[in-house]
């Protein structure tokens, strides 16, 4: 029996055809701080998103100091801390505390006393009449807390709060945090990063597939316990990890940079992919991982010197494809399935003499594609937004396998993407590899990488680890405890 | 029938789905239009039956043509996913600078035609550079176009107005130019229908060609559909913008100088007027402004359907608001309709 605090039980939420929720059971005390974290796609956005009212469950019950309880009516007692702050950038702070609590009056709103006290103790006096879109993100994310703290909001939301503060600004976050929670209101911390959640959490809850999987407290709550639950196997995916490094064996690589260096995220960074080979980058946001890749494919500008296939920079354009993050970035939704997978393509694949499309061609290379990259859909005519999410992202990679590039580049390849379509996307990725190319990709999750890479490197703070020979390890527990270990190795370091 | 359906096997239910689901969309689209316009023609009938005949019908043909003519750029441009505002002083300046070159200058109208066709290929090379080069929004870019290329059209005309068959003193305008010029436009037949209709016809038929079979036509929909997808997949986004706003200008002078021919007077502020009901044309004819969504078929649909509510109206008399109030309704009315069409057909899919 909880005396108060907030008490979810068997939470549920569906889109289309994902789960995100499946059944969730959790608690909120007051006067802690819990920490949740989980692999992308666990379900953690939509947790936020429902205790934030933003969004109504489809099934379980909510109760709030005992009482039933409907976050979307009752949405004041919830302030929700985003990433990037959801304010209005063109006013000003002591503005922005104000907005939306202006009652009845009808001039030029004023921060009442008990407002300008709120901020006075979080330290934004001397921002009050600073325009929000010139003060630092910390500065926003103050404002964000001061603005819930004078609605008189109890719980608190920080999702990903400290992914893009500095050291002292996290650190100085943290403090409100625990200044938060010593008053008796809730607060939760939703973050990737596992030092974080053991040194300022009272208790963590892992969130995998939907469901809580574990919740850590005192003695047990370390790092390597963390992430030894975010990547134990749940059943359905026991897939073996054996068909890889069939190329191993070849030394030439079929892509290099030496000396790449990024304006911020990373520099004189050297790396190497073989033919057959899949390499796996890994780091938290921030470390310079996900900069790496986009600058390999060209999004993101980097010097240094690149060769692939035996061309430079110039060549080395038409040879690579690369699946951004999101679909958003990726799928056409005014577009059918078919024309999805051929857009990147020209003349002469589907286009004759004088850009005429070649209709019949398409329809067969559409219907060749869909065969061969194992995607569930009608027809090739049906708008790509009918198909599950894992298809679409099928969909997405096989767009940009369709151009037959020598380097395949993918950030984040199965965001989102139930089980299943997983390990199917990890056997396309495979096949595409046997036949000589290299695949290089961005990936959050460990258990991912422990599946299809053959290779990992580990960024932190914009340089790579030593390679990790993913084969020569036997259980994914190991891989992740290693992986931390090396993420943390540098933060000590540094 | 009966055999068709008997012969698809169980398991092809979603196919089957999937197909009807389309031929329905299309039904809905292209049908609403279709309907509302029989269903306009047939209330002008019932309200007026005398002036419901093959000449009233042809007029409403060649009154659509111009309209109809830069619509067509324009539903490039917004298929691109920008917005040009700039046609209608475009068309203007089209007329302009044609009895300009070829009146005043004395040009030949045989290099002259061309040249102004060039100023409207030029004026959207302007406007496509300014959009993708300098990133400003297209709303304002050509908002200020719209008003630069008034200002020419003033200029250049010394605010007078123009027409080849009475030139200006000192002017002379050979016979066989004149007869070539006011040909472009001739009307023949027992019922005489403008060359001013054909012209509207080979230009859709090239421009539904390029948007519905071409390989630009089908990046220019992905370009509107997702510009930061097609940027990241390395498609040609600003060239092919660029060609759009570059098409719709040739489009408007090509309109222009048609209308010029046809009417053989010019003035300076010619066409501006025509900004809304083009605009209308487009959306009525289901293209969307936020990009990837047009088709040439429903922009001639809207074309018509706007040009025979106006020519309608015309002949009823009821004043000149009417015409208006109809413009206005049927412009909001065909995006509600759509609207509503699209929900019905996601609950279809859910």
């Amino acid at each position: 029996m909880s005396g108060g605090g907030i008490c979810i039980r068997g939470l549920q939420k569906r889109y289309g055809s994902t789960v995100a929720l499946a059944g969730l059971d959790i608690d909120i005390k007051p006067g802690e701080v819990l920490g949740i974290a989980g692999p992308n796609g666990a379900g953690k956005s939509t947790l936020v998103r429902i205790i934030g009212g933003e969004e109504g469950a489809d099934a379980g019950e909510l109760s709030f100091d005992g009482r039933a309880w409907s976050p979307a009516d009752n949405w004041h007692a919830v302030a929700v801390v985003h990433q990037e702050p959801q304010l209005f950038p063109n006013l000003t702070v002591a503005e922005n505390v104000v907005a939306g609590r202006e009652d009845t009056a009808t001039g030029w709103p004023k921060p009442t006393d008990a407002d300008i006290n709120v901020m006075e103790a979080l330290g934004l006096r001397p921002f009050r009449k600073v325009r929000l879109a010139d003060c630092s993100l910390a500065t926003q994310q103050r404002t964000e807390i001061a603005r819930a703290v004078a609605r008189d909001a109890r719980v608190f939301l920080f999702d990903e709060p400290n992914s893009a503060l500095t050291n002292e600004e996290s650190d100085e976050l943290f403090r409100e945090m625990h200044k938060l929670a010593g008053t008796g209101r809730m607060v939760v911390l939703i973050t990737h990063r596992l030092r974080d959640l053991v040194s300022h959490c009272t208790r963590a809850a892992v969130i995998r597939d939907g469901r809580v999987r574990a919740t850590l407290s005192g003695q047990a709550l370390s790092e390597e316990a963390i992430a030894r639950e975010l990547v134990t196997e749940s059943g359905a995916q026991a897939v073996a990890a054996n068909a890889r490094g069939a190329a191993q064996a070849q030394p030439t690589s079929l892509f290099s940079v030496r000396g790449w260096t990024h304006r911020s995220a990373f520099r004189n960074v050297d790396f190497a992919a073989r033919p057959g080979e899949i390499v796996a980058l890994m780091g938290v946001e921030g470390s310079g991982a996900r900069e790496l890749l986009r600058s390999f494919a060209g999004v993101e500008r980097a010097s240094g010197e690149i060769t692939l296939a035996g061309a430079g920079e110039v060549g080395a354009r038409r040879l690579r494809s690369y699946v951004p993050a999101t679909r958003v970035a990726s799928l056409y939704s005014n577009f059918s399935v078919g024309e999805n997978l051929l857009v990147r393509l020209g003349s002469p694949e589907i286009a004759g003499p004088a850009l005429a499309l070649r209709k019949r061609r398409m329809k067969a290379l559409a219907e060749a594609a869909v065969k061969r990259f194992l995607i569930k859909t009608g027809t090739t005519t049906q708008p790509i937004r009918s198909l599950s999410g894992g298809n679409q992202q099928k969909v997405a990679i096989a767009q940009a396998l369709n151009c037959s590039p020598e380097l395949l580049l993918l950030e984040e390849p199965t965001r989102g993407v139930d089980i299943r379509s997983k390990a199917e996307i990890y056997r396309l990725l495979r096949d595409y590899a046997a036949e000589g190319k290299s695949v290089v990709m961005f990936c959050t999750e460990v258990l991912e990488l422990f599946e299809v890479a053959d290779t990992a490197y580990v960024v932190s703070e914009g340089r790579l680890s030593p390679p990790l020979a993913i084969a020569g390890y036997d259980h994914v527990e190991q891989l992740a405890t290693d992986i931390t270990r090396l993420e943390a190795h540098r933060h000590i370091a540094a | 029938m009966t055999s068709a359906e008997t012969r698809e096997p169980a398991d092809a239910r979603p196919n089957l789905s999937a197909a009807g689901q389309a031929t329905f969309d299309l039904a809905l689209r292209m049908g609403g239009l279709f309907f509302a316009i029989v269903l306009v023609a047939i209330v002008m009938f019932i309200l007026k039956p005398n002036s419901f005949n093959v000449d009233v019908g042809i007029s409403v043909l060649r009154a659509m043509s111009s309209v109809a003519i830069m619509s067509l750029g324009l539903t490039l441009v917004i298929v691109s996913g920008e917005i040009d505002l700039s046609f209608g002083a475009m068309y203007g300046l089209g007329a302009n600078a044609l009895a300009v070159l070829w009146i005043v200058v004395g040009i030949p109208i045989y290099a002259a035609l061309p040249l102004a066709i060039l100023v409207g290929a030029a004026v959207g090379l302007f406007n496509g550079a300014l959009v993708t080069w300098l990133r400003i929004p297209s709303f304002i870019v050509t908002l200020g176009s719209y008003n630069l290329l008034y200002g020419v059209s003033l200029w250049i005309t010394h605010t007078s107005t123009f027409n080849p068959v009475y030139p200006p003193p000192g002017s002379e305008i050979p016979p066989a130019e004149l007869d070539f010029f006011i040909g472009l436009t001739a009307s023949f037949g027992t019922h005489p229908i403008s060359l001013e209709v054909l012209w509207m016809i080979v230009l859709a038929l090239m421009v539904g060609w390029l948007l519905h079979r071409s390989l630009f036509g089908f990046r220019l929909m992905a370009i509107g559909g997702n510009p930061t997808a097609a940027q990241l997949a390395r498609l040609p986004v600003t060239r092919y913008k660029i060609i759009a706003f570059v098409l719709c200008g040739a489009l408007a002078a090509i309109a222009g100088i048609l209308d010029f021919s046809f009417i053989q007077t010019t003035q300076p502020n010619i066409g501006l007027s025509y900004t809304f009901p083009v605009f209308a044309a487009v959306i009525i004819g289901g293209a969307s402004l936020s990009g990837g969504k047009g088709t040439i078929i429903g922009t001639i649909g809207g074309a018509l359907l706007l040009a025979e509510l106006q020519q309608g109206l015309a002949l009823l008399t009821p004043g000149p608001h009417v015409q208006q109030l109809f413009l206005g309704i049927v412009t909001i009315g065909a995006v509600a309709l759509d609207l509503v069409l699209t929900n019905i057909r996601k609950r279809r899919a859910a």
